[in-house]
């Protein structure tokens, strides 16, 4: 790779790293695998960086933290027996502190396909097919992934009314 | 920003400014970039030694093959004959085996590895000079971090509000010489190109381009910079984090504190 290259790569990640540090905490939900997420996507964005950098570089970041994230979650499960968290059953509800825990840890709890879907489009804002596109699924998959993702949300904030709830989620 | 209860029965409608909330705090580590140049550098000397290998492995099973169906004697494994036996009085003969087998590459021959380049400034004291720069003017309340990092032709450091080397940087100067001036040329091209930023005078004799890059997702304003030549064959890029930029609270505040840096800043040596 040429010094302007390098150059190009350097300035990408000084005004993107934040940001794509940010999706890959919220894939992971925790702070060092979420460096090391974004560590290795850049590796691999550098090595192909000849033929990122002419396109826009990030989706393609995205696409790699998003899907290494749901990988790494599944081997995890896989060689875990026990699940890596469970909500609790009663919603502390007391201050909007404790609600916006609870919600972050249900979603931190969600399966990671579906909090991949949540993340990609509630906080990146990308619609369904775009979110299709990176999960390299179908947008029907997406829109039945977040309905599922959003009741359990919605289930941990009104345990009572999820029930009823469930059934009446739209996105 | 507070959220209330009512937003959170709508988990998609409270869901964005909660996570918001809980990323707010992660900043991209200033050495991130250095370390993926590192692992990619390392990655690339693993591979070609196992590379290597794998032909050294590859040559001596394919002529231990070859001894094993041809026989040793064939001349497909002994090889072309030599010319000229050369045989020293008192010395045995070469073995035949050393004769058909060569000897694998070595992997690794390079003798003692060099020594480490060196990736940081070392001790800068207040960090006003650095390398072939000194900055004559920087906002108050910030401390040199510590933090240096030497990447080829070009140097940066940082300071911030706590001078530690781990906190998030407030102002970042970088500065391009040699080979990678060309680089930071074609990107303030491609700025211009695409009307990122506007030229700005400097101190009434120097030109530079300041450039406010695109908004963070929670709101700040980017990281807002300025570039400039200081001397021959030498460009300055200053940059604020979106974090201080959005401490200064004032868009023409933050320009105007990149002007007062970029006018203060001098050639060293």
């Amino acid at each position: 790779m040429s010094g302007a290259d390098d150059n190009g790569f350097a300035a990408f990640v000084a005004a993107r790293g934040t940001s794509l540090l940010r999706v890959a905490y919220l894939a992971c939900g925790d702070e060092k695998e979420a460096e090391d997420l974004l560590q290795t996507a850049l590796e691999r964005t550098y090595r192909n960086w000849d033929r990122v950098r002419y396109d826009n570089p990030e989706p393609y970041l995205r696409r790699i933290i998003v899907n290494a994230s749901i990988s790494r979650a599944r081997r995890r499960a896989i060689m875990r027996v026990i699940p890596m968290h469970t909500p609790p059953e009663s919603a502390a509800r007391e201050t909007d502190v404790d609600l916006r825990h609870l919600l972050m840890d249900t979603l931190r709890a969600l399966p990671p396909r579906q909090r991949a879907v949540v993340v990609l489009r509630y906080w990146e804002d990308l619609s369904e097919a775009q979110t299709a596109e990176i999960l390299g699924c179908s947008t029907g998959t997406v829109k039945s992934q977040a309905s599922k993702a959003l009741a359990k949300l919605r289930a941990a904030i009104v345990p009572e009314a999820a029930e009823g709830v469930i059934g009446n989620v739209h996105v | 920003m507070s959220t209330s209860e009512s937003d959170l029965r709508a988990p998609e409608d409270g869901l964005r400014q909660i996570m918001a909330d809980q990323v707010a705090r992660l900043h991209a580590p200033p050495d991130l970039l250095d370390r993926v140049l590192r692992a990619a550098r390392r990655r690339r000397a693993n591979r070609i030694r196992l590379t290597a290998l794998a032909v050294a492995v590859a040559v001596a099973g394919t002529v231990t093959s070859l001894s094993l169906t041809l026989g040793p004697g064939d001349p497909a494994v002994r090889g072309p004959e030599p010319a000229a036996r050369i045989t020293v009085p008192g010395m045995p003969p070469p073995s035949a085996t050393a004769e058909a087998v060569p000897e694998p590459p070595a992997v690794d021959d390079s003798g003692p590895p060099p020594a480490p380049e060196r990736t940081d400034l070392g001790d800068l004291g207040d960090g006003r000079v650095f390398g072939s720069l000194r900055v004559g003017y920087l906002p108050a309340g910030l401390r040199w971090s510590t933090w240096s990092l030497v990447r080829g032709d070009s140097y940066t450091t940082s300071w911030n509000y706590d001078g530690d080397e781990n906190g998030a940087y407030c102002v970042q100067i970088h500065v391009y010489e040699g080979r990678t001036v060309q680089g930071v040329d074609e990107r303030v091209r491609e700025y211009r190109e695409r009307g990122t930023g506007k030229e700005v005078a400097v101190g009434g004799r120097t030109t530079a381009y300041l450039i406010t890059q695109s908004a963070g997702e929670d709101g700040t304003r980017g990281t807002p910079s300025i570039f400039l030549s200081v001397g021959e064959g030498r460009r300055v890029e200053v940059t604020f984090s979106s974090v201080y930029a959005a401490d200064l609270d004032d868009p023409e505040k933050v320009d105007r504190e990149l002007k007062k840096i970029a006018v203060a800043l001098t050639a060293e040596g």
